[in-house]
């Protein structure tokens, strides 16, 4: 395995090399010079400071990393920067600033967060199954809150605040 | 004052005598320097280390006590803000920089900070109030006896005319501190008792709050650390030729790891201008580990060693009440069991992290440390540094539970920024943050009880057996090994007669630590599982034999001297019959749905709490939770809707820990990696929760650990009475399903 490992990283570093690259983010223009393998979420968080979007686990088991992507959800510690170009991010900073979207409202009159760590991305898992579906059944916002980890255990909340955000979209 | 916490009734000792302390600081002169050290230019009043009024009567009030989702940066600001009658709307909070306050102000933990803070809370707010309103009366060329406080304003009672707080902040100012100030009757709080949203919710829903994890430092590198798997392994060489050949690699730097408390592990760390290519280098490393002997341990054997073990006489005798040995026990007349619980991990959403800079022996540190004077004593001893020399920034913890009460990853993250020079970001992956947890310890008890003729339960017998966080934290030689609290102990609250209680620690080569709720949450599961194995040996019904065994009970001691506590088996029947009503335990029950409750008493943060839980069976060992109910009594109920999301999560934690939570150790290696392996609760196994409170004017207990306990044992007394008991945790071990 680890063989296997250096020689990847070396026919890697053969292939790549660093680059710029210009990513729009929450309708902004970004430049980040990075290896074009360096996951999104690590230019978000290291390279621009929009630290909003959360390293939990960068295996893909936890989505504190979600972004929405021209409108899907996506995790971010899975996208490697080279493929973010020509699309549209949003991150959590980039969903309202004011905290005015729907989502964000529901999750405020519910008063969901505890130490609040995993809540951009709980929002931004919904937000991205709403852009595609706003009357989603409790089969599919299970499947797709259920990848979504809250060590604080606010899922009680977060069940409510989903059927809130349900009926401001919808208003 | 040097702190090494060893047991948690040390701890809580000694924080409760840090914040009685801090009740006496702001009052006494020396603390005066935290206070307002100018007025001119005019622009605020502090009246001392909390709270700061601007002109403009925005107040900052400084929060000591630590946030990680348990909501003091909320509640503590209220416990001020009632008392000084400020308008909620015009109060913001910080952290209160670390070193304004004396040491200890800072400790988070044990469910402390409302309890421990309440009275010198209210002091600093009233003191804030009494001097505005003397200000006031100054400006009014009246006496303060004519004016009161209102919503942030100073009314004068004779001609009603107002005056805003921000107004009088230079009058106000000028004053002298009054030495005593009288307190609020708890019947005119104002925000006590009232729901408050958390003081940063907005801020956490637009991505703006900063955890530790978020923060930067100028020239900041960033780390990646490779430990030895096996504790007390030693690193033999590293060859880091690829690591190296990386572009953005700083340098590789090795250290050694150290012994008690903290036992860091043998470093190997990546230290880059990135985390990521840190974290790719890291993989490049060669590196030969000496694993020592101790690399062949195993906790299935730990287990069936501790199983056996408990049959023999405990190493510490922990409680003794009439004589167990006196009465005559018969297979007809009693019972045995012996239950288990493994080691768990704390698995924080934010994965542990820590900035250090350290620069010609001048250390500065950010991160989240629930101990902070505690890791700087450590710093000074194992870094080589003077504590006047180390500045600490707190931060925001995304989760803590316990997690950051330890520090091993400061030690980590000083000595690697030694090595290099520079400010180092250590941040470790999730799979680092699982295997070099401190995890809760494993254990194992066996309990033994008897009764007479009429069925009246007349011994009682507990032997606790773990591996003990002491003697990791302490040595071998503690005297702080027992982990009894929670009922094994002499705060044992059902009334037997005759009862023993005793501790054994059996050794295995792993970090321990506190993890929420801690021993309380090891003794309630057997306890409470215990007793109802008794009440439905006897044919009588769990409930009603419990009240039997508690309603009317007085409240006792549990010890002579200064560390005694009260416990009151009545509190403990109040919330048991609260949970029982609330779920309709008497009422009618539908098919294959079942029923299980317990209690219990959190005693060191004075609250207690219980839960009734309902499942449907739909086989043999398959479940549904129909749902969860939970009632405490928490004394004064500051913040009601913080109160319930620590109860609401607690069930969520506490289920987690019941299903399916477990480490196991491999060779002397951790086996979870990650959370694959060390499975949380998720959305959709997250069951229908009811919270209810009872009213009390006692005084605030705390909040953040009573609410797990109880429930595995109330979900295995339902699956009990579908007779399906389970003995271990978690029950998905046992063959246990649930959807
Ligand atoms: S950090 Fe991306 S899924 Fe966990
Ligand atoms: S609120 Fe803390 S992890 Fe979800």
């Amino acid at each position: 395995m680890m063989m296997f490992d250096i020689q990847f990283y070396s026919i890697f570093l053969q292939i790549f090399f660093m680059a710029s690259y210009q990513l729009n983010i929450n309708n902004q223009q970004y430049k980040a010079e990075a290896e074009p393998d360096t996951p999104l979420l690590w230019i978000l968080r290291e390279w621009l400071d929009l630290t909003g979007t959360k390293f939990g686990c960068g295996v893909n088991t936890c989505g504190a990393c979600n972004v929405l992507m021209n409108g899907r959800t996506v995790r971010s510690c899975q996208v490697q920067v080279r493929s973010c170009t020509g699309i549209n991010i949003t991150t959590i900073e980039g969903l309202s600033a004011d905290g005015s979207h729907p989502v964000q409202r529901a999750w405020e009159e519910m008063s969901v967060p505890q130490c609040g760590y995993c809540q951009p991305g709980q929002m931004l898992a919904l937000t991205g199954l709403l852009n595609q579906n706003k009357q989603p059944t409790d089969e599919q916002i299970d499947a797709v809150m259920s990848q979504q980890l809250c060590r604080c255990g606010t899922y009680h909340r977060i069940e409510k605040a989903v059927k809130r955000a349900i009926e401001l979209s919808n208003q | 004052m040097q702190k090494i916490k060893i047991s948690r009734k040390e701890f809580i000792t000694s924080t409760s005598f840090a914040g009685s302390g801090l009740m006496l600081g702001f009052l006494l002169p020396g603390i005066k320097a935290f206070a307002q050290t100018t007025n001119e230019p005019c622009e605020f009043f502090k009246p001392n280390a909390f709270l700061k009024i601007d002109t403009k009567g925005s107040i900052t009030i400084y929060v000591a006590r630590q946030e990680m989702g348990q909501g003091v940066n909320t509640s503590l600001p209220m416990i001020v803000a009632d008392e000084m009658d400020a308008d909620w709307r015009k109060v913001k909070t910080e952290i209160a920089p670390f070193g304004s306050l004396p040491e200890g102000s800072h400790d988070t933990g044990g469910s402390q900070s409302v309890l421990t803070d309440f009275t010198s809370l209210r002091k600093a707010g009233a003191v804030a109030k009494t001097m505005l309103i003397a200000a006031a009366a100054k400006l009014w060329n009246t006496t303060p006896d004519k004016c009161a406080a209102d919503a942030g304003e100073v009314v004068n009672t004779v001609n009603m005319q107002r005056i805003a707080y921000g107004d009088l902040v230079c009058e106000a100012a000028k004053l002298e501190v009054p030495k005593e100030v009288t307190l609020k009757s708890p019947k005119d709080f104002k925000l006590i008792g009232k729901e408050q949203r958390k003081n940063n919710l907005k801020d956490i829903l637009t991505g703006k709050t900063k955890y530790g994890i978020d923060l930067k430092i100028p020239g900041m590198l960033y780390a990646s650390v490779e430990r030895c798997l096996v504790p007390g392994g030693t690193l033999v060489s590293v060859d880091d030729s690829e690591a190296m050949k990386l572009p953005g690699v700083v340098k590789v730097v090795t250290y050694k790891g150290t012994g008690a408390p903290m036992h860091v592990r043998d470093g190997v760390a990546v230290v880059a201008k990135n985390i990521w290519t840190a974290m790719k280098a890291r993989k490049l490393l060669k590196i030969k580990w000496d694993e020592g002997t101790k690399n062949k341990q195993n906790t299935t054997a730990l287990f069936q060693q501790m199983v056996a073990r408990s049959q023999q006489k405990p190493t510490i005798e922990k409680f003794k009440k009439g004589d167990i040995s006196k009465f005559a026990t018969t297979p007809s007349n009693s019972i045995a069991a012996v239950y288990k619980a493994p080691f768990l991990a704390h698995a924080t959403m934010e994965p542990i992290n820590f900035i250090a800079s350290v620069k010609d022996g001048v250390c500065e540190v950010w991160g989240g440390l629930q101990l902070p004077d505690w890791t700087v004593n450590e710093l000074v001893k194992q870094c080589g540094l003077k504590k006047e020399n180390i500045k600490v920034n707190l931060a925001l913890m995304g989760g803590g539970f316990g997690r950051r009460l330890h520090f091993e990853f400061a030690i980590e993250a000083v000595k690697i920024s030694q090595l290099v020079n520079a400010p180092v970001k250590l941040i470790n992956n999730r799979t680092d943050d699982i295997r070099f947890d401190n995890f809760r310890p494993a254990n194992v008890h066996r309990l033994q009880a008897s009764w007479d003729a009429k069925g009246t339960l007349q011994t009682w017998y507990h032997h606790v057996l773990s591996t003990s966080i002491a003697v990791m934290t302490d040595g071998p030689d503690t005297k702080n090994m027992a982990e009894n609290l929670g009922g094994a102990d002499s705060d044992f609250y059902y009334d037997v007669p005759n009862v023993t209680t005793g501790y054994s620690h059996v050794d295995f080569n792993i970090n321990r630590g506190w993890l929420r709720s801690v021993e309380i949450c090891m003794n309630s599961f057997p306890i409470e599982c215990f007793i109802d194995e008794v009440a439905r040996k006897l044919k009588k019904d769990p409930l009603a034999y419990r009240l039997s065994l508690l309603d009317g009970r007085p409240m006792f001691m549990t010890d002579e001297g200064p560390g005694a506590m009260k416990q009151y088996p009545q509190r403990i029947a109040n919330v048991l019959k609260l949970a029982a009503e609330k779920i309709g335990y008497s009422k009618p029950r539908k098919k294959n749905h079942f029923i299980g409750v317990a209690t219990h008493s959190f005693i060191f943060a004075k609250s207690y709490a219980a839960h009734a839980i309902e499942i449907e069976m739909l086989g043999p060992k398959k479940f549904r939770i129909v749902k969860v109910v939970g009632a405490i009594d928490c004394g004064i109920v500051v913040n009601p809707d913080g109160l319930r999301n620590q109860m609401e999560g607690g069930i969520a934690f506490a289920l987690q820990q019941a299903l399916k939570g477990e480490i196991t150790v491999v060779n002397s290696r951790v086996v979870q990696d990650g959370f694959n392996g060390f499975e949380l609760l998720r959305y959709s196994e997250m069951p229908p929760v009811e919270i209810y409170t009872i009213e009390s004017e006692e005084e605030p207990g705390g909040v953040g650990e009573v609410g797990l306990p109880t429930v595995a044992p109330a979900l295995c007394n339902a699956l009990a009475a579908a007779g399906a008991r389970s003995r271990t945790l978690p029950i998905r071990n046992e063959g246990f399903e649930w959807v």
